[in-house]
């Protein structure tokens, strides 16, 4: 095979838990650059898809490729067989359940009129995951490679921060919090610094409100 | 719910034997580039091409059935919740599916670019009209591409070959002179292209 393409299976990737669901981190595992790309898969009556709206101004297109789904956007819900295909702008409601066992969901998302960054919250999943398995230093590594990537990228800075945070490791967290607030010029992250519990263990640090502003 | 089912997207069946589910127009995606396909007559599913003109990045995840990929002279099999990522826009890629229900989704952009709406997905819509003598349709369909993606040297040469072909001669040198002027290598394709067969022996024809 030659290294301008990749052949993958989604159930031959390392699946992480993220917010409850079984997430298939496929953008992080292939390198993909124009969108964000993953699937979540889930057994009968398990959650598929966390709760959520797409706060990145991403909209977003889902794409049931085994099983069944239920899906729920906005007020609405919908039974989504193998072969359903789900748009959803980027304000509005969304999550997902499973009908069948082992149902499998793709989905893609971008923001209109802006080039994809990838913002690392599947990084922070699997870096958590290893750092609770006892490999702290894995996961630091997936972290460290997404401000390689990315050393000018606010949003890389500011999720090291965090899952630095999460590891309980306040000083590192500070270092890189805090250069993200320096790359944020547009002031995108600060919702995100004040609402964001991934940093609940630095809230009571001076140096942390100082931050705040 | 803005839902569907890829058996229920548009049938756009093309010359080159695949046909195109159109699903970014569908939905109305504008941030990122994203198709189905199903097997047409031939059973090719994926048209051979490269991403050398738009350079972008593609994914194509096989739904259902089997499908064969060609990337880059290596054939790889595939079946539902597998996939083809690949990076280098200049890698020929292809396929054929191994059975009628193959259905396969395309994720496309540039890296590090805002995306933009390619020409050819308004283009490939007046193909079956252009081919099935429908003539007017095919230029009410390529004007509409020229409002959505102006000066589009491609498109611009298709509605000179619609005109040409509904015997529109004055229109059809103009376009195809307006479409040699943005892309002169369609200079070369517009001497053999049979299209033009009824305007090639005019003076004004471009050499």
């Amino acid at each position: 095979m030659s290294s301008g393409y990749a052949i993958l299976s989604l159930d031959e990737v390392e699946t992480t838990p993220h917010r409850d669901c079984e997430l298939i981190p496929v953008r992080h595992t292939l390198g993909f650059r124009p969108a964000g790309v993953n699937a979540w898969r889930a057994d009968a009556g398990g959650r598929l898809i966390p709760p959520h709206e797409e706060d990145s101004g991403n909209e977003e297109l889902y794409a049931v490729v085994r099983g069944r789904a239920r899906f729920t956007v906005g007020e609405e819900q919908a039974d989504a067989p193998a072969g359903t295909l789900v748009f959803v702008p980027p304000t509005v409601f969304r999550t997902a359940t499973a009908e069948e066992d082992d149902t499998l969901v793709f989905v893609a998302g971008a923001t209109v009129g802006e080039a994809f960054n990838a913002a690392g919250w599947e990084e922070i999943a699997l870096a958590e995951k290893y750092r609770r398995a006892g490999r702290p230093d894995d996961g630091r590594a997936i972290m460290e490679q997404l401000v390689m990537d990315r050393p000018d990228y606010w949003a890389s800075h500011y999720n090291v921060g965090c899952w630095e945070a999460l590891a309980g490791n306040p000083d590192a967290a500070l270092q890189h919090l805090r250069r993200a607030k320096e790359l944020d010029a547009a002031g995108e992250s600060t919702q995100y610094f004040r609402e964001d519990s991934d940093l609940d263990s630095l809230r009571d640090d001076p140096r942390f409100e100082e931050l705040l502003g | 719910m803005n839902l569907t089912h890829i058996d229920d997207l548009d049938r756009i069946e093309l010359p080159e034997g695949f046909v195109w589910r159109p699903v970014r127009r569908r939905f109305g995606i504008r941030a990122f580039g994203t198709n189905a396909y199903t097997p047409g007559a031939t059973g090719q599913i994926v048209e051979e091409h490269t991403e050398r003109r738009f350079e972008h990045q593609e994914i194509y995840l096989v739904l259902r059935g089997r499908v064969r990929f060609t990337v880059d002279g290596d054939d790889h099999e595939l079946g539902p919740g597998e996939l083809v990522f690949v990076s280098d826009p200049s890698l020929r890629r292809g396929a054929v599916a191994l059975g009628d229900d193959a259905a396969v989704l395309a994720i496309g952009g540039k890296p590090g670019q805002p995306h933009e709406v390619s020409a050819w997905e308004y283009e490939f819509l007046a193909i079956p009209s252009l081919r099935e003598g429908r003539y007017d349709e095919a230029k009410r369909l390529l004007h509409e591409a020229l409002e959505a993606v102006p000066g589009n040297a491609s498109t611009i040469y298709n509605l000179a070959c619609a005109e040409a072909l509904a015997g529109e001669t004055d229109a059809a040198l103009e376009h195809l002179g307006e479409a040699i002027a943005a892309d002169p290598e369609l200079l070369g394709a517009a001497q053999d292209d049979e299209d033009f067969s009824s305007i090639r022996d005019d003076p004004r024809f471009p050499r």
